[in-house]
């Protein structure tokens, strides 16, 4: 009972910390690598905070149409950081199957894009258009990446697949496998490099950040911080992938899991990191290609799945 | 039902081929091939070990020093001769070669189950599986790709292929043997390398589908 | 002395000669002289083998040979001596017009004293493994063989050879492992390649694993042979290599691959699998026959005509093998190689002659050489097995086997295969000899040219006439 306690208060303080610090962290990692000092870790909580400040412009065109997404968009993202288990030990409330996960993130990707075709601006509509083809290009390697997953833990329950309670088999290779296939996949949902500079100033090249040209002030806040929850969460599974390829013993201590994976999650945001600063950035007609990597370590992923039960 | 490490091993090597496939970077692909081969040597001293065979430690001694080593290294002297980086043009995009060096495995893992067990320990399909879709995959890279380089790169995978189906399946061919296929497989590479650069040099480009001369 | 220097000393003499000599006209003329004598030698050693008294003759301990091998070993050693007799006159024909470059003149013949120690290597192996090392050495040394003029043509030749073949070559070690693989259940648990162990247990075998190695090694050596799919390289490479080089190619390589796929013809009948080495082999025989003999109506160039003429003989060796008839194989072969060999060297003095390979460009060879005439005709006739030369003998021969067999629809398809080639053949030889002579051609040597393919020609003839054919 006291140890659910902890847990709770350890899940709760670490999902209002870990999404800023987290991308802070990356950009602080690339910032070093490109020979800068860089914005501290905290940079993205005081973004944040400096937009509810603000004072909002809204387009002559845009409808309710346009808070309304903003705001489904974000809680959609608190709901995923509460159900999904991003982070372990998670405390006992409901999980999400891992359809109900994809279609989350596909409703999220949808109120985004009718937030940036509401507004009428080309911009808008032409990253919503990117943004879609993305999606659906790289929608096979997260859901077979996933499923391959489940059929291992014979549950489609995504606090089982991730849960340490289970005796499974030790399956090194379909973790290594299905991890990294959900972590190429995440860097093209998020669009972040080398599919799209998060960085770069021109419209025209932009996936995500042109679909928040016209938001301000509030709005932006909800999109922004609805963006870092999904980075954390997104690349929190992709750690605890990385987390199941050490052999913790069965039903340890919830602090071995806490510090397993706040590293883990570290270990991924710096490579991520350094994955940004040394790529270049795809060309449009390229990015299939890399999509394609994606896919096929999904695929194979789910080859052993089905044909090995797991190796 | 798991798999034991050595199958792990053997599963890596035919991803590596999978994902060479994928990129049309020659660099890229030398240094998969470079990695396919070090798997397959420490493979081979698992199994070396495993089943007490001394002639495998030296096999697997030779299957470093020269293919893991010495063939890379003459083939990126070559490419750097020959100044080519990419291979443009290939007969099926990279993505859609993956995809289908992917179907090949699935095909290669029916065919594998049809296989009598070896008497050795141990599974026998896996490796089977993994041996039969490198050769599958080598005979891919081989018949899609246009830059001769690529073309030995391919048969070498083949090779790899064939020694790692008779690793898995036997206790590995007599030694005398395999030197030889060895030697053999080396001295064809060297002659493929010296044609591929005077290739270059004639027609100002290895592209081999355009050797289309003799038609008389 | 000890057996195995009969087999080494001349090739590896050739080697080191042309390695250090700078002359050429000394080199070419010391090499036919080393193997003659090498052939005398081995004639020599191995009679008792072919008289019948011995089973086998050891060089070493694993490297045995019994009577085809025997036979087959001293056909190789015939048709390289009678290649580099005529070497003699071909190099001297491009010495006299400096197109020739000594270096490769040197590397020719050392690449050539390789590939007959590689050739002899596979008819003395006893071991499935070794048997595939000594082909791919072949495969190596005649690449070099083919690339000897350096020019685009060759290079492009020489570059689709290598690949189609090393592909090739490929299967066949897969489907050794596989052999091996199957090996290992019986009574030689740790496996073994040793082809007289494998006989001797044959009934052990694995039955699947024997079969698909059998389908891989066929595919992989046939590719080395020229069946039906398989053939693309044999075109281009008898028709960018020298004329001696092809001569050899033809004559010697193709019974080397040939004789591979008879040794594990035979393994897989020892196992009692009898049926399905013949259909396997009868499909692609005759289908390679019909196939090269459709190819040979609509051809431009003399020495791709020769080729696709090759690839149908192949067709037939390899019927002959699938019905496990060593004396109608070795028959076949000896005459079908004695006649090629005349042929490819008579093609090269014309090629040389008229500077140009294509057909059309050819014509009036009877009336300005009649003596190369006279020989490409009854090399012709020969190669399209028509009396009175051996081939007919040898051909008539497996047609009447087949009937045994009562496999009908083989013995039509041949039947119409061979005339179909016979035509073709005999219809471009046609435009090749009569006509008007063309002004500008050199004639050169008409004696001295015409020596070997000519004597070539009057042994197919003998082996045709008289009972020659009965002592095999």
């Amino acid at each position: 009972m006291v140890n659910q306690l902890y847990i709770t208060a350890f899940y709760v303080l670490f999902a209002l910390l870990a999404p800023p610090v987290t991308l802070g962290t990356i950009c602080k990692v690339k910032a070093r690598l490109q020979n800068r000092i860089g914005a501290p870790l905290w940079q993205p909580i005081f973004d944040i905070l400096k937009l509810l400040r603000k004072d909002e412009t809204l387009s002559k065109t845009a409808s309710w149409v346009f808070r309304f997404a903003a705001a489904i968009n974000c809680s959609l993202a608190i709901y995923l950081v509460v159900s999904v288990p991003w982070l372990q030990p998670k405390p006992e409330w409901g999980g999400i199957d891992l359809f109900t996960f994809v279609y989350l993130l596909a409703a999220m990707r949808l109120f985004t894009l009718l937030a940036a075709m509401d507004t009428g601006s080309a911009f808008g509509a032409f990253a919503a258009s990117r943004e879609a083809t993305l999606s659906f290009l790289v929608e096979p390697a997260s859901v077979l990446s996933l499923a391959s997953l489940g059929i291992v833990s014979n549950s489609p329950q995504l606090n089982i697949i991730f849960g340490f309670h289970n005796m499974h088999a030790f399956h090194p290779g379909l973790w290594a496998i299905s991890g990294t296939a959900l972590l190429l996949a995440s860097i093209v949902e998020l669009s972040r490099m080398p599919i799209d500079d998060p960085t770069t100033h021109l419209e025209l090249t932009m996936v995500h950040e042109a679909m928040l040209l016209e938001a301000s002030g509030r709005n932006l806040l909800l999109f922004e911080y609805a963006n870092t929850l999904k980075l954390t969460v997104l690349f929190g599974l992709s750690a605890q992938c990385y987390l199941h390829l050490i052999p913790l013993p069965v039903d340890s201590r919830w602090e071995v899991y806490a510090i397993g994976s706040v590293v883990m999650l570290l270990v991924v945001a710096v490579t991520v990191a350094v994955f940004e600063a040394l790529a270049v950035r795809l060309h449009w007609t390229k990015a299939p290609d890399f999509i394609a990597y994606a896919i096929t370590l999904a695929v194979i992923g789910s080859i052993l799945a089905l044909g090995a039960g797991g190796i | 039902m798991s798999l034991s490490l050595n199958d792990l091993v053997a599963f890596s090597i035919a991803v590596c081929a999978i994902l060479m496939v994928g990129s049309t970077h020659l660099r890229l692909n030398i240094f998969l091939f470079s990695l396919q081969t070090m798997l397959l040597v420490y493979l081979s001293t698992l199994y070396a070990h495993h089943h007490a065979e001394e002639h495998l430690y030296l096999i697997a001694l030779a299957l470093f020093a020269l293919k893991a080593v010495g063939v890379p290294v003459f083939l990126l002297r070559i490419i750097r001769q020959v100044h080519v980086q990419r291979d443009a043009g290939t007969l099926l995009s990279a993505p859609i070669a993956m995809h289908t060096a992917l179907a090949f495995l699935a095909v290669s893992y029916m065919l594998a189950r049809q296989l009598p067990v070896p008497p050795s320990a141990g599974l026998g399909w896996p490796g089977a599986t993994a041996a039969i879709s490198l050769v599958c995959t080598g005979l891919l890279l081989m018949l899609t790709r246009r830059i001769a380089l690529s073309q030995i790169i391919g048969f070498l995978v083949m090779e790899n292929g064939i020694y790692l189906f008779g690793l898995t399946q036997t206790r590995g061919m007599p030694m005398l043997v395999e030197m030889g296929v060895m030697l053999d497989v080396l001295v064809g590479v060297m002659i493929s390398g010296l044609l591929a650069f005077r290739i270059q040099k004639s027609f100002e480009h290895i592209d081999v589908s355009m050797l289309v001369d003799s038609k008389e | 002395m000890h057996p195995l220097l009969i087999v080494v000393l001349a090739p590896v003499s050739v080697l080191v000669l042309s390695l250090l000599i700078p002359s050429t006209r000394l080199l070419s003329r010391i090499a036919p002289v080393l193997f003659f004598v090498q052939l005398a030698a081995m004639a020599f050693s191995l009679f008792p083998v072919l008289a019948g008294q011995e089973k086998v003759f050891c060089l070493l301990p694993e490297l045995c040979v019994d009577r085809l091998g025997a036979l087959f070993s001293l056909l190789t050693q015939v048709v390289v001596a009678a290649a580099t007799t005529h070497a003699v006159v071909f190099f001297e024909q491009d010495d006299a017009h400096n197109l020739q470059n000594t270096r490769s003149v040197r590397i020719f013949y050392a690449c050539s004293s390789l590939l007959l120690l590689a050739m002899t290597a596979v008819y003395f192996c006893d071991n499935l493994g070794f048997i595939w090392i000594a082909l791919e050495t072949t495969t190596l040394c005649s690449a070099s063989l083919v690339y000897y003029h350096g020019t685009k043509h060759s290079l492009e030749a020489a570059w689709k050879y290598l690949i189609i073949c090393s592909v090739g070559i490929a299967f066949a070690l897969f489907g050794t492992v596989l052999i091996f693989a199957s090996s290992q259940y019986g009574a030689t648990p740790k496996g073994s390649l040793n082809l007289s162990e494998l006989s001797a247990h044959a009934e052990y075998l694995r039955y699947p694993l024997l079969r698909l190695g059998f389908l891989f090694c066929l595919l992989g050596y046939g590719t080395k042979a020229g069946i039906f799919p398989l053939h693309g390289w044999v075109p281009d490479a008898y028709s960018a290599a020298p004329a001696p080089a092809s001569a050899m190619l033809s004559g010697g390589l193709l019974n080397c691959s040939l004789f591979a796929i008879w040794r594990l013809c035979e393994l897989v009948r020892a196992s009692g699998h009898d049926s399905f080495v013949q259909h396997g082999t009868l499909t692609i025989g005759v289908t390679t026959v019909i196939a090269a003999s459709i190819f040979l109506v609509h051809q431009h160039g003399i020495k791709r005509l020769f080729a696709y003429s090759s690839i149908e003989n192949v067709g037939l060796m390899i019927i002959a093998i699938g019905l496990g008839s060593g004396h109608l194989f070795f028959l076949l072969a000896f005459n079908l190689s004695v006649a090629k060999v005349a042929l490819f060297l008579t093609v090269g003095n014309i090629v040389q002659s008229t500077g140009t390979k294509a057909i059309a460009d050819i014509h009036g060879l009877l009336a300005k050489n009649p003596q190369w005439a006279l020989v490409l005709l009854a090399g012709s006739l020969a190669v399209s097995g028509a009396p009175p030369f051996g081939v007919f003998l040898a051909e008539w021969g497996l047609l009447v086997h087949i009937t045994q067999f009562h496999h009908w629809l083989v013995v039509a398809g041949l039947v119409i295969g061979l005339t179909i080639s016979f035509l073709a053949v005999m219809f471009h030889v046609g435009k090749i000899v009569c006509g008007t002579c063309r002004p500008g051609d050199i004639s050169f040597y008409p004696w001295r040219s015409v020596l070997v393919p000519a004597g070539l020609m009057v042994v197919s003839l003998i082996a045709g006439v008289s009972g020659l054919s009965q002592l095999f």
